[in-house]
């Protein structure tokens, strides 16, 4: 008897902090939803308005939103193609091998955690002038990278640790050189810490504000961060219209993210938090 | 050329007698792009800012520096508003540490245990995590607006009189706000690295103890505490990091405001200088920002190598 009485007293905090995690975007829907002369109602409607559609084909027609999304979604495909590419080899040099400057190395990927965007945003201003790179996306993609990498390549140390040496000898035998190895027989090996990887670097491009706020000024290369960010607090634009633009930002994030979390799970605690 | 290369790995699948063949410049060749990009785009723009905080440099003209020594270090330490911004960063740091992975534990050991549905729920409590944080700022303040904010509608439901607080135009809740904003979008990743740490927890422990008629509290502490303490203390270490240099979501909902009540110190980096345009005062709070977050790390590494070596004298 106790024993369903605790069953259920978990399964009442279980739900509850499932309401928690979900509410707030589950409100951005409900608003996107929501006929203007609802918005300010006494009384909140809590559940959204299929009729009201046509929110999304406004905020489509009236806020560049597909460009915005396009330069984001270039933005983070560049972040974690960049990030990826530069993060594998020395992930494999920290698992494999002993070197002088290891340390070093190791140190300096953790203390890039530390160091904040609108620190730095000052002197690398500076530095893409002089490399013709402000008011670009591949400006931003160079950015976003150098805080992505070092947590790329952490994460990616993770995994190599735990492919046993054995499996590269036959390899080695056969006369492949080390890089044959490491892209022929330790990548697919670690294929899925590699995708959990990629999605982090990608969200963080997806995600980043700091930088596409201030190395970046022409209206067509602006971000979905950066536009959606001019909306905070205002409330000039109809609140329905902010939201919907909302949703279409983060609803993509949020679904292909729970399609893969799975793996961004297992990619991260192998690395991370055991490394 | 062969040079056989010992391997020491962290985790046990490596033998530590590994041998490597291959050139021995091969770690210098994998490692040297990565380092001179992180030298080019992360090395060199902070010593610039180092150099930078010794000058009076303004916005408008980037490239006039007078150099000023400390000046800058001291007429920030001098004045309450910088007591204030410290403050306020101790107070945001520490409520982010301890209950981000409060929460995220409760979430853990809730969803440690099996029970119908649990995939979707272990799933699900990690949205928030993947929400990107203009858009949690987004939503979050428009959460709390005074007159049409659910929270506010929601309080005057369980008829609360005072219920048309403007959230984040108040010093007194302004803080919380933003800490609830936070914690919301930070504790799943307390919770996903808890929730893999317990999957370490020795089951034969636990029900020994169980058997030999620990309570719950007890079972925790003799069993499941130890083997997920340094998972704990590494969380603890990143989300102090993190926070202290976290920026978009607490300027989007407050600008650090009201007066100064979520004035953290990369907020006021970034008014110095951006909207006071003194870049040489900015990078003095970045430095000073820089220092407490080095000094944090190298007390962790201490923490660690402690219990390290009391573990192996146990």
């Amino acid at each position: 008897m106790r024993g369903i009485w605790q069953h259920r007293l978990r399964m009442l905090a279980v739900l509850a902090l499932l309401v928690a995690a979900v509410f707030p975007l589950y409100w951005m829907l409900v608003t996107s939803l929501t006929a203007s002369s609802d918005l300010f109602a006494a009384a909140p409607h809590m559940l959204p308005s299929l009729a009201e559609l046509g929110i999304y084909r406004e905020a489509f027609l009236n806020i560049p939103v597909a460009t915005w999304l396009t330069n984001s979604a270039i933005v983070a495909t560049g972040t974690m193609v960049l990030s990826i590419a530069l993060g594998t080899l020395p992930a494999y040099a920290l698992s494999r091998f002993r070197f002088r400057g290891k340390g070093l190395l190791g140190f300096g990927l953790f203390a890039t955690q530390m160091l904040p965007e609108a620190m730095l945003v000052v002197p690398l201003y500076a530095i893409f002038g002089q490399l013709s790179l402000l008011n670009t996306l591949a400006g931003l993609i160079l950015a976003n990278t150098a805080f992505t990498v070092p947590v790329i390549t952490w994460i990616l140390k993770g995994a190599i640790d735990g492919v046993p040496i054995d499996v590269e000898e036959a390899a080695r035998i056969d006369g492949c050189s080390q890089i044959d190895i490491v892209l022929a027989v330790v990548i697919p090996l670690i294929a899925p810490t590699l995708a959990a990887a990629g999605v982090i670097a990608f969200f963080h491009g997806w995600n980043e504000y700091v930088f596409a706020q201030t190395l970046v000024s022409s209206q067509e290369l602006r971000t979905a961060s950066v536009g959606l960010a001019g909306f905070v607090g205002e409330l000039s634009t109809p609140v329905h219209s902010v939201m919907a633009v909302g949703i279409i930002y983060t609803l993509p994030a949020v679904i292909f993210y729970l399609f893969v979390q799975r793996y961004v799970v297992a990619g991260l605690t192998a690395g991370s938090v055991k490394g | 050329m062969v040079a056989g290369i010992g391997s020491r790995s962290m985790t046990k699948s490596a033998p530590p007698t590994a041998r490597l063949e291959g050139s021995r410049w091969t770690p210098y060749i994998f490692t040297a792009p990565v380092a001179v990009y992180l030298l080019l785009f992360q090395g060199y723009p902070l010593v610039q800012e180092l150099l930078l905080s010794f000058t009076s440099t303004s916005l408008l003209s980037p490239r006039d520096h007078v150099y000023v020594g400390l000046d800058n270090y001291n007429d920030l330490v001098g004045t309450s508003d910088f007591h204030g911004t410290i403050l306020v960063t101790a107070l945001y740091t520490v409520a982010c540490v301890l209950l981000a992975i409060g929460l995220g534990l409760a979430a853990a050991l809730l969803l440690d245990r099996p029970f119908r549905g649990r995939g979707v729920a272990r799933a699900a409590v990690t949205i928030p995590w993947a929400a990107p944080p203009v858009a949690v700022a987004l939503i979050f303040t428009w959460m709390f607006n005074a007159q049409y904010g659910i929270f506010n509608h929601a309080f005057r439901f369980l008829g609360l009189a005072s219920a048309n607080e403007n959230w984040l135009d108040n010093p007194k809740l302004a803080l919380p706000a933003v800490l609830l904003t936070t914690i919301w979008q930070i504790f799943p990743f307390a919770s996903v690295v808890l929730l893999a740490a317990l999957q370490g927890v020795s089951a034969e422990l636990r029900e020994a103890a169980v058997i030999d008629g620990a309570d719950r509290l007890s079972v925790f502490k003799a069993v499941v505490w130890p083997t997920i303490q340094p998972s704990v203390a590494l969380l603890a270490l990143f989300i102090t990091i993190w926070s202290l240099r976290r920026f978009d979501l607490i300027w989007l909902m407050t600008q650090g405001g009201p007066i100064g009540a979520t004035n953290t110190l990369v907020i006021e980096l970034y008014r110095q200088g951006f909207v006071y345009r003194e870049l040489g005062l900015a990078a003095a709070v970045g430095m000073i920002g820089l220092t407490i977050a080095l000094v944090v790390t190298l007390i962790y590494f201490r923490a660690t190598a402690r219990a390290e070596r009391a573990k192996g004298q146990r």
